[in-house]
């Protein structure tokens, strides 16, 4: 069978002949992991950098590009059983080529300061440049003293917030 | 697995559903307020924000003629701020320094009312959450998770008995902890005079007194527009900070979160500071220059929300 599916990813395959492979790539999760590593082995062959990615990627870009088929097909081949093993694989396809652009994504966010929330990410807001980051300053302290008065939050904290005002943080930086 | 996402996607529906808070937790924030109000006690707290805690006690004094409260920062140098019915004061050994803010008028201060508290639920979805013990006492838990991301979210713990506000922390819109007060000792009863005086000051300690008047900013050709919804402006103020010029201060407010807009002269100052963004676990301050005056806008929101608001200021010269 591998034989088979190696011939038929070459194009060496009459229409005909289509059938049974195709039948078993729907039916044989070990066929489809050939299936894969064939177009990996091809795509280090032709020298593509990242090979799962791009293989992913080009799968669902193809099939989105497909024009459907909508008349009887010439041929033995029926267009149910194509339906068959393209729509899970595309669906797989898909899941993984937006499973990894998140990954890619997300990652770096991770290790970012959590106090900031990223300006892009508001919901109803417009786009906001972000600004340039700047150090606490011996002037803070004044300010958050002046701010702290009218905090509706002493109402169910009391004094403790105030806490900020003295902090560490700023007092250090006020000699 | 299915069933699972399916019970995740019913809680998220009936969260949008149901817009109103819970009126058994608009109750606990209620009780929360009167608590601070009418409690007398002392007590020690952690303070926690980022990296960094510390430790502070807190001693707080009912009387009828007003209140006596004092804070003393128990880690690196012994700073204290105390307040009174009229004044705050913070002493500061390191400069050598008090900074006195007086409160001009009782009535002028925007307190969370318990009569406001319900129209919180317009921004936050207000909720109860676990009970759990905090130093010694059983605390039921409040949730206050924001609509939106222009504020954090809140999480309350109260003593189940007295309503005393136990442990506070503020999150951001993934969850985490942007800052948290947690007290890890509290006596709450009567409390001697003595523990609230006021540190002893040489007379080398300079004092710097804030006058506060009423402003009006717009007369003066400043505009903003807090476009973030439920910030409404609740104070309009000309006041000193340090020796320096008045400065103007806007403050806006959602009921629990603030922020203030500070516009001062840029003309007389030794160095121009830096312009942008600093933050300070759920503070942050922004700062811009707005025909030739500095425009510093310190909040207790998320960085875009401070952002938001220091962007739409702007000057037109008085007709």
């Amino acid at each position: 069978m591998k034989a088979k599916i190696s011939a038929m990813m070459d194009g060496e395959l009459e229409a005909h002949e289509l059938s049974e492979p195709l039948s078993s790539l729907a039916a044989d999760q070990e066929v489809r992991e050939s299936w894969r590593t064939y177009h990996l082995i091809s795509d280090v062959l032709h020298g593509d950098a990242i090979l799962a990615a791009n293989c992913a990627r080009r799968v669902s870009q193809r099939l989105a590009q497909e024009p459907a088929m909508v008349g009887p097909l010439p041929g033995p081949v029926r267009a149910p059983e194509r339906g068959r093993w393209f729509v899970p694989s595309a669906l797989a396809a898909s899941i993984a080529a937006v499973a990894f652009v998140g990954w890619i994504a997300l990652a770096p966010q991770r290790g970012t300061a959590p106090a900031v929330a990223p300006a892009a990410s508001l919901a109803q807001t417009q786009r906001v440049a972000e600004p340039p980051r700047v150090p606490v300053t011996s002037a803070t302290q004044d300010y958050l003293l002046a701010h702290q008065v009218f905090s509706p939050r002493n109402s169910l904290q009391g004094m403790v917030p105030y806490v900020r005002t003295v902090s560490d943080e700023t007092v250090q930086k006020t000699k | 697995m299915s069933r699972a996402l399916g019970a995740w996607m019913l809680c998220a529906v009936a969260g949008v559903a149901q817009a109103q808070a819970s009126p058994e937790a608009l109750d606990w924030l209620r009780r929360i307020y009167l608590a601070t109000e009418k409690l007398s006690y002392t007590g020690t707290f952690v303070y926690q924000q980022g990296e960094r805690t510390e430790t502070s006690r807190i001693s707080r004094r009912a009387e009828a003629a007003g209140s006596i409260e004092k804070l003393e920062v128990l880690d690196g140098l012994p700073r204290e701020v105390v307040r009174t019915r009229d004044e705050i004061r913070c002493y500061l050994p390191d400069s050598h320094t008090v900074k006195v803010d007086r409160r001009r008028d009782q009535r002028s201060f925007p307190a969370l009312l318990p009569a406001q508290v319900s129209s919180l639920g317009e921004y936050y979805t207000i909720r109860m959450d676990e009970t759990r013990r905090i130093a010694g006492y059983d605390c039921q838990a409040i949730v206050l998770a924001p609509k939106d991301e222009l504020r954090y979210g809140y999480q309350l713990w109260a003593d189940v008995q007295s309503g005393m506000l136990l442990k506070a922390r503020a999150f951001n819109r993934k969850g985490e902890t942007v800052e948290q007060f947690t007290f890890t000792q509290l006596a709450i009863g009567p409390v001697p005079r003595e523990r609230l005086r006021p540190p002893t000051v040489g007379r080398s300690w300079r004092i710097e007194q804030a006058t506060v008047t009423p402003a009006n900013l717009v007369q003066a050709g400043w505009s903003m527009n807090a476009d973030l919804p439920g910030f409404r402006k609740i104070i309009e103020i000309t006041r000193t900070l340090r020796e320096a010029q008045p400065v103007r201060q806007v403050v806006y407010s959602d009921g629990l979160a603030a922020v203030s807009v500070f516009i001062e002269p840029l003309a007389g100052r030794a160095e121009a500071p830096a312009m942008g963004l600093a933050s300070m676990g759920a503070v942050h301050v922004y700062t811009r220059e707005v025909a030739n005056h500095l425009v510093t806008v310190v909040g207790e929101t998320p960085a875009a929300s401070v952002q938001r608001i220091g962007d739409t200021v702007s000057y037109r010269p008085p007709q």
